[in-house]
């Protein structure tokens, strides 16, 4: 029997966490949550993740500072930024640190899954 | 002495009801805050439930009358609203329709009489944005109070019903001042679709009302409509209200169209000081450096606002700043401190002591007026 994947939802939004937590479980995910950016960067760095959902604006420490603590420590895990900010700079930004995709809130559930499944 | 007994009692009265009062605060505390702790864990698992009817279209766990009327279960649902974009949407209207949602906040909007309830019915229904709630929005956008307008207006802005358009503008002209400018935040939210009735709205009320007309036109300015240019330039042509034509001028360099540039520089040399500022700040917007030749003309004005308009304008134009060093040898005085003002509002006085030890720098002449004034 295969194991479950897992993923990280760090979002300090309480219904982005429910919806995601719901939406990946009963996909078959094995689902954490982080609902602020410092927990986010404990929990990542813990390892064992296959995909790591990152909101940019948290509590503690930013989206785009997490990955970056990552990418300088040399960890190497797809981020998906997932972000109300509008701006193609933030995106930019996020891929030069490394994430792999990028999706702006609001969001459609169907779409964010199949980018979800394309990296896991 | 009887007297004294008296006070003793009065004295044991006030504590001990000054003690009721505060042990009666206390509880009515502790029940609120356990009110809104259980308020939050029932909107906790009502997004629980909301995310498995929206991740699985099929989901048959009820959502029964009791849930439905639950004021967290409204707070879940807004919640949800608003993290969620596409076909999501329609499925999480299909729920709300299903349960008499909009119907329940309608009833609250149209007949409490609770202004907090009406109030809380009128966010839930701008959150939601169903099509269902816009003639209730409709109708309460001549509510009695203020901020139930705001909402309504927000909220037909949300559903974009269009038909609203009209509807908002026309209430430029009674609405309170805080009101109507929420109002022209909302019709930003329609986008290009407002321009018409917003100029329309302005070339019927310009001669009877300067504020309504000004704000519409500002808001015209944000849209960033390029259709707007030509019926501004007409306007123009009209006799108007000093607050209507700075307004108008603004729009047009806000719209940034070339066609604006001769009716603008014409208004360099208008005979209110007012228009001939706003006309040199508005030649800023539109980018073109043929302007700049007026401008610098305008660096001599006898208002200082002019001049310094005119500079600002110069600096934000392609070899605007070229332009502004050159100034700084105007015969006339007035001119070259405006020219120097607007160069150190760019950041070019920095730049020159940055560099002033590496000498020959194009700098030198600013440093130099700034020297003569005693500045550097």
């Amino acid at each position: 029997m295969s194991e479950k994947k897992r993923i990280l939802v760090a979002d300090d939004s309480e219904t982005i966490r429910a919806l995601l937590q719901t939406a990946l479980e009963s996909a078959g995910y094995e689902v954490d949550v982080a609902k602020d950016g410092l927990s986010a960067y404990e929990l990542g760095s813990a390892g064992g993740y296959d995909l790591i959902i990152l909101d940019q604006l948290m509590p503690g420490l930013l989206g785009l500072d997490v990955i970056t603590r990552w990418h300088e420590e040399g960890m190497d895990v797809p981020v998906l930024m997932l972000t109300g900010v509008d701006d193609d700079r933030t995106a930019v930004e996020s891929f030069d640190r490394g994430a792999v995709d990028f999706v702006r809130k609001p969001f459609r559930i169907t779409e964010l899954m199949a980018r979800i499944k394309m990296q896991t | 002495m009887p007297s004294d007994s008296l006070l003793q009692v009065a004295v044991l009265v006030i504590f001990t009801v000054n003690a009721l009062l505060l042990m009666a605060l206390v509880i009515l505390k502790v029940i609120h805050r356990r009110r809104m702790h259980d308020h939050d864990a029932r909107r906790k698992s009502y997004l629980g439930l909301l995310s498995r009817c929206l991740s699985f279209p099929n989901n048959t766990e009820p959502i029964t009358e009791a849930i439905a009327e639950d004021p967290a279960f409204l707070d879940a649902l807004i919640d949800m609203r608003n993290a969620i974009s596409g076909d999501e949407v329609s499925t999480l209207h299909r729920i709300v329709n299903r349960h008499g949602v909009i119907e329940r906040q309608r009833r609250h909007l149209d007949s409490s009489w609770l202004l907090g309830r009406r109030l809380r019915a009128a966010v839930a229904l701008a959150e939601l944005g169903d099509e269902l709630s816009a003639d209730t929005l409709m109708a309460h956008l001549d509510d009695r109070e203020p901020e139930i307008r705001i909402q309504c207006a927000r909220g037909l802005g949300r559903i974009r019903w269009t038909p609203a358009i009209d509807e908002i503008v026309s209430r430029f002209k009674e609405e309170i001042p805080w009101v109507r400018v929420r109002f022209s935040d909302t019709l930003l939210g329609f986008g290009t679709k407002a321009t018409w009735p917003l100029l329309a709205y302005v070339k019927i009320n310009h001669r009877f009302d300067h504020r309504g007309p000004a704000l519409a036109l500002r808001t015209i300015a944000q849209v960033q409509d390029d259709q707007a240019v030509g019926p501004l330039l007409e306007l123009l042509d009209e006799r108007l209200h000093l607050e209507v034509e700075l307004a108008t001028i603004e729009t047009l360099g806000e719209l940034g169209s070339p066609e604006a540039l001769p009716p603008l520089e014409q208004r360099l040399r208008a005979s209110r000081w007012e228009i001939r500022a706003k006309a040199a700040s508005s030649l800023g917007g539109l980018g073109d450096p043929s302007a700049i030749p007026h401008l610098v003309e305008a660096m001599r004005d006898e208002s200082w606002w002019v001049r310094r308009s005119a500079a600002g304008a110069i600096a934000r134009l392609p070899d605007g700043v070229a332009a502004l060093y050159q100034s700084l040898d105007d015969e006339d005085p007035y001119a070259a401190d405006a020219a120097a003002e607007a160069l150190i509002d760019v950041g070019e006085l920095v730049s020159a002591r940055r560099r002033a030890d590496q000498g020959g720098s194009r700098h030198e002449p600013l440093l130099a007026h700034m020297r003569g004034k005693g500045n550097s």
